[in-house]
């Protein structure tokens, strides 16, 4: 479970402050498909890059399960990120001059995983996303699609419980969007993760079970799952 | 571990990513590990050298010539002479068993129609004879040495073979209208100046030349029982007396030496040389290291998102660090591998050349130390040069860092 507390964000640029997140609270709770939703500079990638322990808030709290992490060390943060957490992102972030299986693999090196369980782990999670002919070939070598579906088997490489994506189909055609979007859905029924994407394109939210909406950096719309169950059950 | 393997295979991608720049990345420590390697490996040899022919000189055996070891210019111009007064004092100090006068003169010699001009030893046989094989190491690789009362000499080994090619023992020479017979050839005594002169008998060598008195070289044979140093002083000591007695006379300095203070000389001389050659490498190593140092700062600027994405699959600072630290240590170990390769192949080709035309038989000193050390050595320069630049990439941010572009 993800929960934050009263979280702002704040940069100083020069002379002037700059505030992108006003006192966020939410809870998300663990094997939920979420989508967090809302227009340009709304701030639903701060959010996501606080959720997914890339940044710390300049005030509140952030618990992942029982665990405080608004506070923590970098290196602590990274074991997170590195364990609990994978990334997919908007321009898929793949590193160039490692191939399909080499990418998928470096997460797996960063936690000390053993060399052979390394490689086997990472020609299965590639081939379980129909890449097992791409092993060997450079990102610059691949469509788009399949890139970020190496960088979804990238994710995957240390088995984490939360996937977090920022905007994973914006650099991709609709049909392969969709197939993104299914490979998600997959993840979330057979191995029950965690699923947060952040997105402004309602289409691409209509996949998670559940919509935060966000506007200059604060939830609009009331969040909490109970409450939402009783908003459906008055509509109905 | 399987992780620093890892982190190899990344670092020598990025190198190989940009050729070009990795190469002139690269030159500052070639030059430099070139420079130590070649001039290191050059004057070991000309040590080795050196010391073996110092070697061929017993230790029990002291050589006194005219002129101060120490202005070595004014001693090697030569015609400078220990009188025969200088002669007797020595043969008198303390401690002397034997001694043995040399002289040498340059005078035309002609062979079979050739005329050159060779440096002609004169050496009592009597006396000397023993000396020279014993603690001097004269060999013979062909014929006998020369018989007392005849006109005979032996020849050293490149005389036959560079200045009169084809002589052979037997043969007839001609000194000043004189004849004389080739009795044997020597083998090699060390260097190639020595190797190219002619040895008579002293009193022939009188006859030759006309020079009656004086010698050279003397040198002096130690009586058992007695310490080198010890000797050494007494004979410093008559010859200082016995001068004194003569002031009226202007008479050059002398040098009284024992073949360890030599070698102690050689030893001084090859430290000041050392010392030098590691003191310009230094500068060029260092100029080098600057330049890994300013690539790597170029390498993590480009770079910036690589190690946003880095960390957030799960790298550590240490491990960017790391990353790139390893990075630069392989310039500083390309670089020095280059830099090996071509001193080595320098200090052969000095080799080679030294010995077709030089006065010495060098040969150039490539051990595995060193050649380990070079390229340990400038892995470290590298990871230092890279220090820097490597711990302000893992401090980067990970949200600013896959913000940039």
């Amino acid at each position: 479970m993800i929960k934050t507390e009263n979280i702002w964000k704040t940069y100083k640029l020069g002379e002037v402050n700059l505030t992108v997140l006003w006192g966020v609270s939410l809870v998300i709770n663990k094997g939920s498909f979420v989508a967090i939703m809302g227009p340009s500079g709304s701030g639903k990638s701060t959010l996501l890059h606080i959720i997914g322990a890339l940044d710390v808030p300049s005030q509140g709290k952030v618990f992942l399960e029982k665990q405080e992490i608004s506070k923590v060390s970098e290196d602590t943060l990274a074991k997170i990120r590195g364990q609990r957490i994978g990334f997919v992102f908007q321009q898929f972030n793949l590193l160039p001059n490692l191939t399909a299986l080499e990418n998928v693999i470096l997460p797996m090196v960063f936690q000390g995983t053993n060399e052979k369980q390394r490689i086997e782990r990472a020609k299965k999670l590639l081939t379980d996303m129909g890449l097992e002919k791409r092993f060997n070939h450079k990102p610059n070598e691949l469509s788009g699609g399949e890139r970020q579906r190496i960088a979804i088997a990238r994710a995957l490489a240390n088995n984490p419980d939360i996937i977090v994506a920022d905007e994973p189909t914006g650099n991709l055609d609709s049909s392969t969007g969709k197939k993104i979007m299914e490979i998600f859905i997959n993840l979330h029924k057979e191995e029950k993760k965690t699923i947060i994407v952040v997105t402004h394109d309602p289409n691409i939210a209509g996949y998670a079970e559940e919509t935060i909406h966000i506007k200059d950096g604060r939830i609009i719309q009331n969040h909490f799952q109970k409450e939402k169950i009783l908003w459906e059950k008055q509509s109905v | 571990m399987g992780q620093i393997r890892e982190y190899i295979k990344i670092a020598i991608r990025s190198l190989r990513r940009s050729p070009v720049r990795s190469w002139l990345t690269m030159i500052g420590v070639v030059i430099g590990v070139f420079l130590i390697i070649s001039l290191l490996s050059l004057s070991e040899g000309i040590k080795g050298a050196m010391m073996e022919q110092l070697n061929m000189m017993g230790n029990d055996l002291i050589i006194i010539m005219p002129g101060e070891i120490n202005d070595l210019a004014t001693m090697m111009a030569g015609g400078l002479e220990l009188t025969d007064d200088d002669i007797k004092a020595i043969k008198k100090a303390e401690g002397v068993d034997k001694i043995i006068p040399m002289n040498y003169k340059a005078e035309a010699v002609r062979h079979e129609g050739r005329v050159k001009t060779v440096l002609i030893n004169g050496v009592s046989w009597e006396e000397g004879l023993d000396l020279l094989k014993d603690d001097m190491g004269w060999q013979l690789t062909v014929g006998d040495w020369p018989v007392a009362g005849k006109k005979e000499l032996i020849v050293a080994k490149a005389v036959p073979e560079d200045i009169f090619p084809g002589m052979e023992v037997g043969d007839e020479v001609s000194i000043r209208g004189k004849n004389f017979k080739v009795a044997g050839i020597l083998k090699s005594l060390g260097n190639k100046q020595d190797d190219s002169t002619l040895t008579m008998d002293l009193n022939l060598f009188i006859e030759v030349t006309g020079e009656r008195e004086g010698a050279k070289v003397v040198m002096a044979k130690i009586k058992s029982g007695y310490e080198v140093d010890e000797v050494v002083e007494n004979i410093e000591n008559n010859l200082n007396e016995s001068r004194k007695r003569r002031r009226g006379e202007d008479l050059p300095s002398f040098s009284v030496l024992s073949s360890e203070k030599i070698s102690d000389i050689v030893g001084n001389v090859m430290a000041i040389i050392r010392a030098a050659i590691f003191g310009f490498a230094s500068i060029a190593i260092i100029v080098g290291g600057i330049g890994i140092m300013n690539t790597m700062y170029t390498s993590v600027h480009d770079r910036i998102k690589e190690i946003g994405i880095m960390k957030a699959v799960g790298a550590k600072n240490r491990t960017i660090t790391a990353i790139f630290l390893i990075e630069s240590g392989f310039f500083g170990l390309f670089g020095g591998l280059g830099g090996i390769i071509l001193g080595l192949a320098l200090a052969k080709l000095a080799e080679f050349a030294v010995q077709t035309t030089g006065t010495l038989y060098l040969k150039a000193s490539i051990t595995p130390q060193l050649v380990l050390f070079g390229l340990a050595f400038s892995f470290f320069i590298g990871c230092i040069a890279g220090y820097l630049p490597s711990r302000s990439a893992s401090k980067l941010k990970p949200v600013d860092a896959l913000r940039y572009e």
